[in-house]
This record gives C-alpha cells, sequence and structure tokens, in this order.
C-alpha cells in the first residue's frame, strides 16, 4: 500500500517537477510571478488535443509541437508586453500576468467553449509485482524525466544555459559581462512555455481538458518552488517529487478537497518558517 | 558602579552561504562621543550595521545597548529602543512629503510632533520644501531628510551609513557641525565613511574593518599609520 | 460657497438623491445601484489593504464568500433576522481575516500575493467538505423574503462608512504608517513602526466591508453556492476597479466602481461573451499605460490632496 502511494508520488511528483521548473526559471530570472503559468499549461493541453483528433495522430508525437507552439506564445507574450513589468513593483508584474491569465482562460473558453475533451489513448496499467502502474502516467513520467533533464543539461552544459543562470545570479553582473539580458528574458519566457505545454500535452491524456484547467497547476507550481526555494533549479525537482509524494500520502487519509487545505497549509507553514524555502534558495 | 557602554558588541558573526561577512568583532561605545567605522570596500561595515539594527540576525555573538539585549529583535523594536540609522542607499519615502516623512516616524501628539519637524527642517533649510514630494527633493536634499529624519525620534545612538557620499561642501560642513551639536547633547554616533578627511576630521575614536575583521581601533591619527590599515587599504 | 463647503455639498447632495432614488426607480433601477454600492464596497475594502499598503491581497472575495456562508447559515439554520446576519458576517470576515492574515502578512510581497491566491481555492473546498452546514455544492436555500429596498439603504450606508473609513485614515498618521508599508518596508521598521501590526490591522479593516456586503447579497439573491460566492471574477473585478480609479486615494475605488459597472452592464448587455476576456485585457492595458488609476494621475500632476 505504502509502495504503491510512493511510487505514485513518484510519478506524478515529476511532472510537477517540470512545470514547476518553468516557474522556477521565470521567478528566478525575471524576478516575476507568472501568474499565467497554468493557463499556458491549459494551451498546451488543447494543442495536443486538436492535433491528435484532427491529425489523428499519436498524442505523444505532438509534445514536441505543443512545445514548440507555446514556446512561440511565451516569446510574443514577453516581448510584447511582458518585458514592461520586469522592473516594476511586484504587484504591476503580478496583475499584468493575472490579466494575462485571465484573456487566456477566457479566450479558450471563447474558442474551445468549456466542454470537457479529452484524448483516449493509452487505458490501464502495467502490473509490476504488487503494484499497478498507469500506463499515461508512467509514460508522462518518463517524459517528464526527460525532458527536465535535457532542460539541466540546458541550463548546466550550454553557453545559453549558463547565461541564463548567470542573469538569474545578478543581472548587472550579467550585463557588464556582455550578457545581453533582453535576449535571456525573452528565452526563458519561451522555455518556461514550452515546458508547460510539455505538461500540458502529457496529461491531456490522463484528465479532462478544459479552459479552467491550468488554474490548481499555477497553484501547485508556486507550491513547489516554496518547498525547493526561489532560484534553485535544482530544488524544483525535489521539490515537485516531494509534493507528489505529499499528495498521494494525504490521499489515503483525507479526501482530496482537504488535501488541498493541506497542501496550503503546508506553504503558509514553511515559508513561515524558512522564506527562502525548505531547501533554501534566494530571498527575494 | 560605572554606567554601561551606549553599545557593546562581543564577537558578532554573520555569514552568508559560504561568505563570512563579519568575523568575530566586538567593540564598545561610550556615550557623547563619535566613531567612526572604516575599512575597503566589501569589510562588513552595512552589515555590522545591519546587524546591529536588527536588518539581518547574527549567527553569533551579542549586542546590548544601554546594558539591555537588542540582538534577535525586530528593527522596529529597536529603533524605538533608542538606535537611529541612516541608509547608504537614501531611503527616504518617496510620495510623502518632507514634512510627512518626518511626521510618520513618532507617535508623540501632532502639534508637539509638528513642530519638532518643522524645527528640524529649518535646521537643514528644507522647510520652505515642507510639502514637496521626498521623491522630488534632490540628492542632496534627501540626504539631510533622512538624516533629520532619524533625529525625529531623539535616539541615543545614531548610525550614519556614509553621511558624506554624494555631498558638496557646503551642505557637508552643515552636517558635520550638527554631527558635532549632536555630540554635545550627549548622543554617541557611529558612522561609516570613506571620505578619509571627514573621519580624520570628525571621530574621536576609529575601527577599521577588513574582510569581517576588526583589525584596528584607536585615534585617528594612530590609526593613519597602522601598518596592518595601510596594508588592507593599499595592499602590501 | 468656499471650497471646503462646495467638497461637502457634493458628496452630500449626490447621498440625498441616492436616498430618495428607491421612491421613483424600476426594479432594475434599484438592483442596478445596489450591485453599485456592493462594488464601491468591495474596491474600498481593498483600497484599504492593497493601494495603501501594497501588500496585493488576491484573495479577497474570500471575505466576501465566508460572510455571504455566515450570514446565510444563520438566516436559514438558525432563522436570524437579516441585519444582524449581515453584522456576524462581517464578523466572520475579520475572524477569517485575523486567521489568515496573521501568519500571511509576514510573508513578504511576493509570496503573500501567492498564498492569498491559494486562498479561495481552499475556502471552497472547505465548503464542499462540511456539507452538512454550508450544503456543499448544492448551495444552500433562504427563506423568500423581498427585503431588496431595505438592503438597498443597508448596503449603501455600508458603502459610505467604507468611503469615510478612507477618508479617516488616509488623513490620519496611521494612514501615513500604512503608507510607509508601500514606499518601503525595510526603511519604515528602521524608523520604528511595527508593520507587521499595521498591516493586520489594514487587513482586518479590509475584511469588514466584503462580510457584510457578502451576507447582504446572500439575503437579497436568496441562494448562495461555492461558485457564486467565491468566484475569481469578482476579485478581478475589485482590483480592476480600484486599478482603475485610483489605489489609494478616497474615491477611486467609487469612480472605479461606477465606471466599470456601467462599462460591465453596457459590455454583457451587447457582447456577453467578451466581457471577461475585455476585464483581462483592461487589467493589462492599466497596469502597463495608467498604473496610478485616473484619480492617481490627477493628484500627482495637480497636486491634489490625497484626499480626492
Amino acid at each position: 500500500m505504502l509502495g504503491q502511494v510512493v511510487i505514485s508520488g513518484i510519478l506524478s511528483g515529476a511532472l510537477y517537477a517540470m512545470v514547476a521548473l518553468g516557474l522556477a526559471l521565470i521567478f528566478g530570472v525575471m524576478r516575476i510571478i507568472n501568474v499565467a503559468h497554468g493557463p499556458l499549461l491549459m494551451l498546451g493541453a488543447y494543442t495536443t488535443y486538436f492535433l491528435s483528433t484532427v491529425l489523428d495522430v499519436n498524442p505523444y508525437l505532438t509534445v514536441p509541437v505543443s512545445m514548440a507552439v507555446l514556446f512561440a506564445v511565451g516569446v510574443v507574450l514577453e516581448r510584447t508586453l511582458v518585458f514592461r513589468v520586469v522592473d516594476a513593483p511586484e504587484l504591476s508584474s503580478l496583475l499584468l500576468t493575472f490579466g494575462v491569465s485571465i484573456a487566456l482562460v477566457n479566450l479558450a473558453q471563447l474558442l474551445f467553449t468549456s466542454d470537457l475533451r479529452s484524448v483516449e489513448y493509452l487505458t490501464g496499467a502495467w502490473v509490476v509485482g504488487p503494484f499497478a502502474l498507469s500506463k499515461t502516467r508512467v509514460v508522462a513520467f518518463v517524459f517528464a524525466g526527460t525532458l527536465t533533464g535535457l532542460a539541466f543539461l540546458l541550463l548546466g552544459w550550454t553557453k545559453l544555459g549558463k547565461a541564463i543562470r548567470a542573469t538569474s545570479q545578478s543581472r548587472e553582473v550579467a550585463m557588464v559581462c556582455g550578457i545581453d539580458v533582453q535576449r535571456i528574458h525573452l528565452v526563458t519566457f519561451g522555455l518556461a512555455s514550452a515546458l508547460a505545454a510539455a505538461g500540458g500535452a502529457l496529461i491531456a491524456v490522463i484528465v479532462a481538458i478544459q479552459p479552467e484547467m491550468g488554474q490548481t497547476w499555477t497553484f501547485k507550481s508556486f507550491l513547489v518552488i516554496v518547498l525547493g526555494g526561489a532560484g534553485n533549479y535544482p530544488g524544483a525537482l525535489l521539490g515537485g517529487i516531494l509534493l507528489g509524494l505529499i499528495e498521494q500520502v494525504a490521499s489515503l487519509f483525507l479526501t482530496t478537497q482537504l488535501s488541498e487545505v493541506v497542501a496550503y497549509v503546508l506553504l503558509v507553514a514553511i515559508l513561515l518558517v524558512r522564506p527562502t524555502g525548505l531547501l533554501g534558495g534566494r530571498q527575494t | 558602579m560605572a554606567s554601561p557602554p551606549v553599545l557593546e558588541i562581543e564577537r558578532l558573526r554573520k555569514r552568508f552561504g559560504g561568505v563570512t561577512a563579519v568575523d568575530g568583532v566586538s567593540l564598545r561605545l561610550e556615550p557623547a562621543r563619535i566613531y567612526g567605522l572604516i575599512g575597503p570596500n566589501g569589510s562588513g561595515k552595512t552589515t555590522l550595521f545591519n546587524c546591529i539594527t536588527g536588518v539581518e540576525r547574527l549567527d553569533e555573538g551579542r549586542v546590548h545597548f544601554g546594558g539591555e539585549r537588542v540582538h534577535g529583535l525586530r528593527p522596529w523594536e529597536i529603533a524605538q529602543k533608542g538606535i537611529g540609522r541612516t541608509f547608504q542607499v537614501i531611503r527616504v519615502f518617496p510620495e510623502l512629503s518632507a514634512l510627512e516623512n518626518l511626521l510618520v516616524v513618532t507617535r508623540d501628539r501632532l502639534a508637539a510632533a509638528r513642530e519638532r519637524a518643522l524645527r528640524l527642517l529649518r535646521f537643514v533649510k528644507l522647510d520652505g520644501l515642507r510639502d514637496e514630494y521626498a521623491g522630488n527633493l534632490s540628492y542632496g536634499q534627501q540626504k539631510l531628510l533622512e538624516f533629520v529624519r532619524v533625529l525625529m525620534r531623539d535616539p541615543a545612538l545614531i548610525l550614519l551609513d556614509e553621511p558624506a557620499a554624494g555631498v558638496n561642501r557646503t551642505l557637508l560642513n552643515d552636517l558635520l557641525e550638527a554631527v558635532r551639536q549632536l555630540r554635545d547633547r550627549g548622543k554617541t554616533i557611529l558612522l561609516v565613511e570613506h571620505d578619509m578627511k571627514v573621519v580624520m576630521g570628525l571621530c574621536e575614536t576609529v575601527f577599521v574593518l577588513d574582510h569581517g575583521e576588526k583589525i584596528a581601533e584607536g585615534a585617528p591619527g594612530v590609526i593613519q599609520t597602522d601598518e596592518r590599515v595601510i596594508e588592507a587599504y593599499f595592499g602590501r | 460657497m468656499s471650497g471646503r463647503h462646495v467638497a461637502l455639498a457634493a458628496p452630500a447632495a449626490v447621498a440625498l438623491a441616492l436616498a430618495a432614488y428607491p421612491a421613483v426607480a424600476s426594479g432594475y433601477g434599484v438592483r442596478a445601484t445596489l450591485q453599485v454600492f456592493m462594488w464601491i464596497v468591495l474596491a474600498g475594502s481593498w483600497n484599504l489593504i492593497s493601494g495603501l499598503t501594497g501588500y496585493v491581497s488576491f484573495g479577497h472575495v474570500a471575505f466576501f464568500g465566508a460572510g455571504a456562508y455566515a450570514g446565510a447559515i444563520l438566516m436559514s439554520k438558525a432563522g436570524w433576522p437579516w441585519l444582524a446576519a449581515a453584522l456576524v458576517g462581517g464578523v466572520a470576515a475579520v475572524v477569517l481575516a485575523l486567521v489568515i492574515g496573521y501568519p500571511c502578512l509576514r510573508l513578504k510581497g511576493p509570496y503573500f500575493a501567492i498564498a492569498m491566491l491559494g486562498l479561495n481555492e481552499v475556502l471552497r473546498a472547505l465548503v464542499s467538505y462540511f456539507e452538512g452546514l454550508t450544503g456543499g455544492g448544492n448551495g444552500l436555500s433562504l427563506p423568500t423574503l423581498d427585503a431588496t429596498i431595505p438592503i438597498y439603504y443597508v448596503m449603501g450606508l455600508t458603502a459610505v462608512t467604507v468611503i469615510a473609513l478612507t477618508y479617516l485614515i488616509i488623513t490620519s498618521r496611521f494612514g501615513l504608517r500604512l503608507m510607509t508599508i508601500r514606499e518601503d518596508e525595510v526603511a519604515a521598521e528602521a524608523m520604528g513602526i511595527d508593520t507587521a501590526r499595521h498591516k493586520l490591522y489594514a487587513f482586518l479593516l479590509s475584511a469588514v466591508g466584503p462580510g457584510i456586503a457578502g451576507a447582504l447579497t446572500a439575503r437579497d439573491q436568496g441562494y448562495i453556492e461555492p461558485i457564486s460566492v467565491f468566484p475569481l471574477a469578482t476579485t478581478i473585478t475589485m482590483i480592476v476597479m480600484v486599478l482603475f480609479g485610483g489605489k489609494g486615494t478616497v474615491w477611486g475605488p467609487v469612480l472605479g466602481a461606477v465606471v466599470l459597472f456601467v462599462t460591465q452592464e453596457v459590455v454583457w448587455a451587447r457582447y456577453p461573451y467578451v466581457h471577461p476576456l475585455l476585464f483581462g485585457a483592461i487589467i493589462v492595458a492599466v497596469v502597463l499605460l495608467m498604473p496610478r488609476g485616473v484619480l492617481g494621475i490627477l493628484q500627482i500632476r495637480y497636486r491634489l490632496p490625497r484626499t480626492i
């Protein structure tokens, strides 16, 4: 029983980690809380839905396409709107991304209606020993793990990645070192959107797709960042897994609704005790 | 028994991640004196100020103000006990008027507070600008405003972080004269300063920090010729 | 008449007109004005915490919902008269604000916003969980009663109280201290201001109005369910109204409430599906183009006192 819960926790945790990494990047590099993160994930899910139903392809093949589309969307959003509030007080960036998130959700409602959609592909579970592993969850885990791994490779080994990390540590120093900070912001926002889109694409086969589906993801991504520490990218990974585990364990004893309350109280409690996050990040 | 020193710091240590910004600093401040705190950039001076005023928490050590423990208290509690400070980067309240900047820091009856505030503004020749948004004042004017704002609460210990930076000569002389007058009224002043002429001319005792450690302490004339101090500033 | 007299006479005249309005107006007219009063209460209250201290409360509608449920439960299960229930709604909201505010206000800006964002979801979950008391997803019905006109007056009075409270705070040193939190919290603390306590007071004060308004609305609608009293749209609208009208001013929220409500009614009547999208666009536009709001801009440009 416990083993099953742990495995389920890790499976969903990887997804949380991947999506939260996007949010962590935006927060770390641009010091912006992107409330529109959830809606970006939702758009990724819809992209996968339409591609796979219209073109009748394996939804997993659409993951890179969803990512590319949302990368472009993210870049456009940053270039037109977000860049204007990067240096503004927190209220402005919060409200701006809030406004964008409302607009995106309602745009989706207009274009796609609130009807629930879903993508049927893999069903059932693989049975390994005493554990039943939902197939879609396992595949999502593999994708999420790979993409997160690639993201860390990018961050750690490429020139771009180093530039991103330098900018998150100190924008002024990065500029002095010749890094084009505007471009980094653009790319970071695009990357983050792509990661969110990947999350959406992967859960398109697991849950029902509707315009408001992203809201809890935004909140949970914040939770992950708090658990893992602001600006601490590997922390987002651990934070994600931790959240997955906590949720699964909580669901053993509590209804789903109460486990959300638990997650919330946890969030506030951690922030009070360790404002820099559980694993220690940077204080804003 | 002699009265306790105004400020007593014992083996204060503050770390930021891997860097030890203040490394076991101890010092005592007696009443009615002007002290200087100097050292090359990054030697821990502002961090020390932040630890004294509660903006940063100490990792080790103790701070006592007039015999009372102040380490671990919130900044506002420490300010209310009688320690005032200015900041390296000016922090007036930009969308409050000059007068309001002063009124807001005290809870005295409005009439008395107003009178005091206006007197202080006159003292630094800002009373004509009293209804101007503080954010619209010039750099020098904001600096003076921040200075008198500290005085509104009549603190026993005043910490000044680079009061001379960016201030023209005339204004500077007025400021220094004001500091001397405060000392004559029994206040204790500790200032961080890079301008050596100011330090030498004003301070009675100077502490020198380097890499978070106190490497020298004494009268300005003595400090100037101390080998370790010269090394810290100019290298070997 | 001296300037002072005009300043008092104008609002007084408006107040008198509004008091006489129900005698001549249609049912729709009274309902619409009642709604405007409600928005003035909500926007004006949000202004007390977020406009003055700069701490953006993203979950403020939680207080509206808490007041609505507290009032509704008392009215339907315990037969309380609606006026008393409305006052208790206000109290319930303040209690919630204390429970949430005490820990959360210690969090720095962005973290506070995150915590408040989650508040709504949590409250909705709690309402579903305690189904026996709250009727869960099915909602709660109140005994039928047509009290629209008395509620109009009470809501109007509440709106006037919120405006008056804002005026009193802004002209006091307490209000100045709240503003220093917005200007520079570190410096404020260094000057001896207990910012945590001040934030909490502002937060508590900002919860009363929505709490009462929630209970009054519940009585007026005769029925509440989670989605109707905890909608995100209410928070957004509150925020946009204050931003547009001018945060940190006395009449800004009023201006915003009136203008945006009228706009909303007009747009909604003609283009029902677009209006949430429009609101998102308005938020973005206001944030980028006029973050100080109409009255805020006038205030700075023409050096008007803060009490406009």
